[in-house]
């Protein structure tokens, strides 16, 4: 990059200067730079959406789909292009810079897609960018993520009252920050109720792959485990779950046509209402780049409980959930992590910020990282 | 008298012929396309404006092509030299994954000035190329073992060796991403958009390596060598080590192609870097026939097809359709350079 600086810039900023100096009045250059996300009418405006896997997967890009449908009944002229499946390569790059050619105004990645992305959004100043898991905030580049650890301590209440052994399971998919964060907050609000409640996980290294989440579902039955939950985005261990009379929570949506006698409940998505927000910014000229919490019940929540779930025990974990609603954190220290060591001081109250980039297992969690 | 009116075939097809005969596979497989499509339910026009207005038709769509063809060149001129002297180099694809973790090792542990850092890689990047494919050369050199299987199994040790890397000792620890390494510390200078470096660069080593092919002892004596082996030995050539050091030069052809990948592109080495450009270099060379300055032309003709895909991706058609335009592709043209090899002859 250092030669790019040395050769290229000055040339670049030079020309820069004589344009703006002999074309534009700079008063009128500084109105242009204002006006980059100025209003656009409904019927102009195009939005792409990258999906990480299929619309139709029943889990997480069927749910964002959904609130993209719900945007579209809000705003009926608006008009949006979508790719499913879209790799993490440097095709993701030129799928984004696709929607760009095609005149899409705003692109929003329904997964992370890292530098992938924000090559694209530092190339293209004026439209407005959104990446769901993302980190960066620039110029016009945002990110919005759920606070899905609200939802997953209240089932962790529901879970602990439900185990007999006290043994949980927990099917993953790799160690990052989100799925730290769900197993732990499960755990937490298990141990809320049994402090001597554990947490097994086993990690397959993919979001989607139904037979090897099964398998890892009936692993962690076999080793004692009586309660399933997880971050997939199929009812494979919910089956399992169904089979061997124990009991699952899942994630995403509510998949208890799959096992009804097991179900618990589900940490569910609800994108409807932001990218109808966005999307309207985006037309009223009011959109500008930020980071986003999702915050619990307002796009994300626990789902209805199943049908076994006694209510007592839905009670005793909705009551939780009400405190939540009402501005409480159940995630004050002291936390210890799974050697033994200090991680949250007693009196802090972690921040969603911190919760976002969860990456150790609290004691009690064993298999994670 | 009648005239009888036969075929023949040339054995020297002149060029124009080709152009010709490829000019209208190209439109026959356009159409089969279009009827298609129509089949589907989708209107060709609206979709061959899309696909023209977002590949040729726009700023963006054509640094895509430069940032196709970059890689495209080089892996079809590690083929094709070896096609030159009927030796098949299907490795291209690991000596690509090579070349960019030879790239990836300097741009991550190094913090050498860019002016040092690049050539480095550059170097670095062709030896990691050619020593990946150095057994499979040595093995049919002197042993007569075919390098098409060897090379090839080869690509899966190396994509597995990068997943390795990327997921494992070298895995992202700053920002969290995915699957891959830290951002390299040094890329290749930009030009134009995300057109970097290393298009001008693959477009000197296409000239180049045509130029001195064409030109020098090294490319008339292993032209001999691949024609006639036998008459190779008597001329007192020594065939193997002109197989190896051919065999080598394809597979450092390929690592820079990783190289300025990595480096230039994609900036962090993670699995699926490679993004068949290997396997894809065998379509460019076979598409540019004898002549080396023809894979440029070749790589933008593949470089359009890949760029389609992701313009039809938009429009919910699948990411396979690609494949299958690409063999339809081939396969048309093979017919029409086929085709134009016969001539009408008149006999009376």
């Amino acid at each position: 990059m250092s030669l790019k600086d040395l050769t290229r810039l000055p040339r670049r900023r030079a020309l820069a200067a004589l344009g703006s100096s002999l074309l534009l009045p700079s008063t009128l250059k500084a109105g242009a730079a204002e006006r980059r996300f100025a209003p656009i009418r409904e019927e102009d405006l195009l939005v792409g959406f990258g999906h990480t896997s299929p619309i139709t997967d029943g889990g997480w890009s069927y749910a964002h789909n959904q609130g993209v449908e719900a945007m579209k009944r809000a705003y009926p002229a608006v008009k949006t292009l979508f790719v499913e499946s879209v790799p993490y390569s440097a095709d993701a790059t030129r799928i984004f810079r696709q929607f760009v050619a095609e005149g899409a105004q705003m692109v929003i990645s329904t997964s992370n897609y890292g530098d992938f992305i924000k090559d694209v959004a530092d190339r293209a100043p004026n439209v407005a960018f959104m990446e769901c898991d993302g980190h960066t905030v620039s110029n016009n580049l945002g990110w919005y993520y759920i606070t899905h650890w609200y939802a997953s301590y209240v089932i962790g209440i529901a879970a602990a009252r439900l185990s007999k052994t006290g043994k949980l399971g927990y099917v993953a998919s790799f160690p990052v920050p989100s799925v730290y964060a769900s197993a732990n907050a499960v755990l937490l609000g298990a141990r809320s109720v049994n402090p001597n409640a554990t947490m097994r996980v086993i990690s397959i290294n993919s979001w989607f792959d139904p037979q090897a989440a099964t398998e890892a579902g009936a692993a962690l039955v076999d080793s004692g485990c009586d309660f399933l939950c997880g971050i997939m985005d199929d009812p494979g261990y919910l089956r399992v779950a169904e089979k061997r009379g124990v009991w699952a929570a899942m994630w995403n949506t509510d998949m208890r046509e799959f096992g009804p006698n097991a179900y618990v409940s589900s940490v569910t998505l609800d994108f409807a209402d932001f990218y109808i927000q966005q999307v309207g910014a985006r037309i009223r000229g009011e959109w500008g780049p930020e980071g986003r919490f999702l915050t619990l019940g307002k796009g994300v929540d626990r789902d209805r409980w199943g049908q076994n779930v006694p209510e007592a025990v839905q009670k005793e974990a909705d009551a939780a959930r009400d405190r939540m609603l009402a501005g409480w954190s159940p995630f004050q220290g002291p936390i210890y992590d799974s050697d033994g060591k200090l991680r949250v001081p007693p009196g802090h109250v972690m921040t969603d910020a911190e919760m976002y980039g969860w990456s150790w297992q609290v004691q009690g969690v064993s298999g994670l990282g | 008298m009648s005239a009888v009116s036969h075929r023949t075939r040339l054995t020297v097809v002149p060029s124009y012929r080709i152009a010709v005969g490829r000019g209208l596979s190209i439109l026959a497989a356009l159409n089969i396309v279009a009827i298609t499509l129509t089949a589907m339910g989708r209107s060709p026009v609206e979709l061959a404006g899309l696909i023209v207005r977002s590949t040729v038709g726009s700023r963006f769509g054509i640094e895509d092509l430069a940032l196709f063809m970059t890689p495209l060149m080089l892996t079809g001129a590690a083929v094709w030299v070896g096609i030159r002297v009927n030796l098949w180099n299907i490795g291209a694809e690991g000596q690509l994954y090579a070349g960019a973790t030879a790239a990836t090792a300097i741009g991550l542990f190094t913090n050498w000035p860019t002016l040092v850092a690049l050539p480095s890689m550059i170097v670095a990047g062709m030896l990691a190329g050619a020593a990946w494919i150095f057994v499979p050369a040595a093995a049919r050199a002197w042993l007569g073992v075919s390098e098409i299987v060897t090379s090839l199994l080869l690509n899966f040790v190396a994509s597995l060796l990068v997943y390795y890397l990327a997921t494992g000792p070298w895995a992202d620890r700053v920002t969290g991403a995915l699957a891959s390494t830290e951002r390299l510390h040094t890329a290749f200078p930009e030009l134009w958009g995300a057109v970097h470096l290393g298009f001008i660069l693959a477009l000197a080593t296409v000239i180049g390596l045509g130029i001195g092919l064409a030109k020098s002892r090294f490319g008339y004596e292993t032209a001999v060598c691949g024609s006639n082996p036998q008459a190779a030995h008597y001329a007192g050539i020594g065939v193997a080590p002109r197989i190896l050091a051919v065999l080598l030069l394809s597979g450092a052809l390929a690592g820079l192609a990783g190289v300025f990948e990595v480096a230039g592109t994609v900036h962090r080495l993670q699995g699926g870097l490679a993004n068949n450009y290997g396997y894809l270099g065998i379509v460019v060379a076979l598409l540019a026939r004898g002549s080396c300055l023809a894979l440029i032309p070749a790589a933008l003709l593949m470089a359009l097809i890949l760029d389609t895909g992701i313009v039809l991706q938009t429009t919910q058609i699948s990411s396979s359709a690609v494949l299958a335009i690409t063999g339809l592709l081939v396969l048309a043209i093979a017919a029409g350079d086929e085709l134009a090899a016969y001539v009408r002859v008149n006999r009376t």
